[in-house]
């Protein structure tokens, strides 16, 4: 590599030169002002690039990039349409018959039952028809709970998984201005629960994606590693009120719970039953329960 | 406490405690997601392209983790991968963007030097490295915005070192270009 082109010039900014070539550069340099002039621009044009594509790291990652990273098929992605029947009770058994196959085949066998009967088969077969779209929306309703569980869990790790937590509006004094600010990309305005008795502080916050709307993960610290951050998940649902439910998802704990249009899931490594106690008291702070 | 609560408790099964070993790979995979999604803006210049990428990059991730050499740079092994399914599109496609790439006759180190602006839009140094080739826009994102070493950026695009220098200082030196044209044309509006 020849010392006094612009290839030694980015290498040097870079810190990529042995000692040789270095105090050769730093001669030239101290020779020729023009030189210095263009290393100074290929700094500034550096610095530039990197300040482009630094905004990237705080968009919100979109929920597909997290199923895709914890590995779910392809199946499993996205519902076919939103879900707005089912009401989950905590341990109900729910059917996994694929979507698909279940409702081609009850409304197939319902078509042919009324074809075959006339009027009085028809409005069976009609009812069939109805009650096979009940088991589909029924379906529909439980993979958009998975996704919605998964990709919790999912946000939470890549929440955690920074040193100093990503986390896109810190709190530094006042909690209640980092909820405003987060607030304004939001559908509805947040506030974070006190959780101070349970030796947790509200860090900031960050924004999520939650069936496919922006959605509010509020982020807690301890310093008891056995209990460790914990988020909130807070986001606006089309589906109906749920019970508290535990979960758990790719190593993670959940307490997950809807309330008159949202949906919110406490987050954690910690034991189980710990979530519990905070999610109880999170849905009184709340209002949601 | 709402028989809600009292009766989803006693459904929800035994307490059990996360397991941290739990999808280590996942895990990893899944707090790279933002680099990797900048890495991939940076070579396409769109999100949904990007994400797109990333998706795909995610999904060859996984089947093949059993690939991943214990000891060596995660970031840098999964950056290989996209620049890897991103090469194979670009073929498919054949979407080079030719009439955005910078030729070696326009990047001579005579070039005038004009300092940049400090107001220069962020958007404008996005389609700069836009309009980069391929190889130079992956070692760029690579050294100056991931901040890989030389001889790491080298291995995750399968070239030697010198080459890296080279393809480096060429988008170091068209990208200067271009927003010293940019500065100075909206300096001087026709």
């Amino acid at each position: 590599m020849h010392t006094h082109s612009d290839e030694a010039l980015v290498a040097y900014l870079d810190g990529e030169l042995d000692d040789a070539e270095r105090r050769q550069v730093d001669a030239w340099l101290a020779a020729d002002p023009a030189a210095r002039e263009r290393m100074a621009a290929l700094a500034q044009s550096a610095e530039l690039v990197r300040e482009a594509c630094a905004e990237i790291l705080d968009e919100p990652i979109p929920e597909r990039l997290i199923a895709a990273a914890r590995g779910a098929r392809p199946a499993d992605k996205a519902p076919a349409r939103e879900a707005e029947i089912l009401v989950l009770r905590p341990g109900t058994g729910h059917s996994r018959v694929p979507l698909r196959h279940w409702g081609i085949s009850i409304a197939a066998a319902a078509a042919l039952f009324g074809l075959l009967l006339g009027s009085g088969g028809t409005y069976l077969g009609l009812r069939l028809i109805a009650s096979g779209q009940a088991g589909a929306d029924q379906q529909v309703a439980t993979e958009a709970n998975d996704i919605w569980l998964d990709n919790a869990a999912g946000y939470y790790k890549l929440t955690i998984s920074a040193d100093n937590l990503l986390i896109d509006v810190p709190v530094a004094n006042d909690a209640n201005a980092a909820l405003q600010k987060i607030s304004q990309r939001l559908p509805q305005q947040v506030r974070a629960p006190d959780l101070k008795p349970w030796g947790l502080t509200f860090r900031g916050t960050r924004l999520v994606v939650a069936e496919g709307r922006p959605a509010a993960e509020l982020v807690y610290v301890t310093d008891n590693k056995a209990i460790g951050p914990l988020s909130l998940v807070i986001g606006a649902t089309k589906l109906p009120d749920i019970s508290p439910t535990i979960d758990h998802r790719g190593g993670i704990n959940l307490v997950y719970w809807r309330h008159h249009g949202r949906a919110y899931a406490l987050v954690g490594r910690a034991d189980v039953g710990y979530l519990w106690g905070i999610a109880n008291d999170i849905a009184w702070q709340l209002d949601a329960i | 406490m709402s028989s809600h609560w009292i009766e989803a408790k006693a459904q929800g099964g035994a307490d059990r405690r996360a397991d941290p070993a739990d999808g280590e790979f996942d895990d990893r995979l899944i707090a790279m997601l933002p680099r990797l999604r900048r890495f991939a803006r940076g070579l396409t210049g769109t999100a949904a392209e990007a994400d797109d990428l990333v998706q795909a990059a995610c999904e060859r991730a996984l089947t093949r983790r059993h690939q991943f050499e214990a000891g060596t740079r995660f970031d840098s092994w999964l950056f290989r991968i996209v620049q890897t399914i991103w090469i194979d599109q670009l073929r498919a496609r054949q979407v080079r963007k030719e009439d955005g790439e910078v030729g070696d006759e326009q990047l001579g180190s005579d070039a005038p030097v004009r300092r940049i602006e400090a107001r220069l839009a962020l958007s404008e140094v996005r389609r700069a490295i836009e309009r980069l080739p391929p190889d130079q826009r992956t070692v760029l994102m690579l050294v100056t915005v991931e901040g890989l070493s030389y001889r790491e950026a080298a291995a995750v695009v399968g070239v030697p070192v010198g080459t890296v220098m080279s393809r480096l200082a060429r988008a170091r030196i068209a990208l200067h270009q271009a927003l010293a044209r940019r500065s100075t044309a909206n300096a001087h509006p026709q």
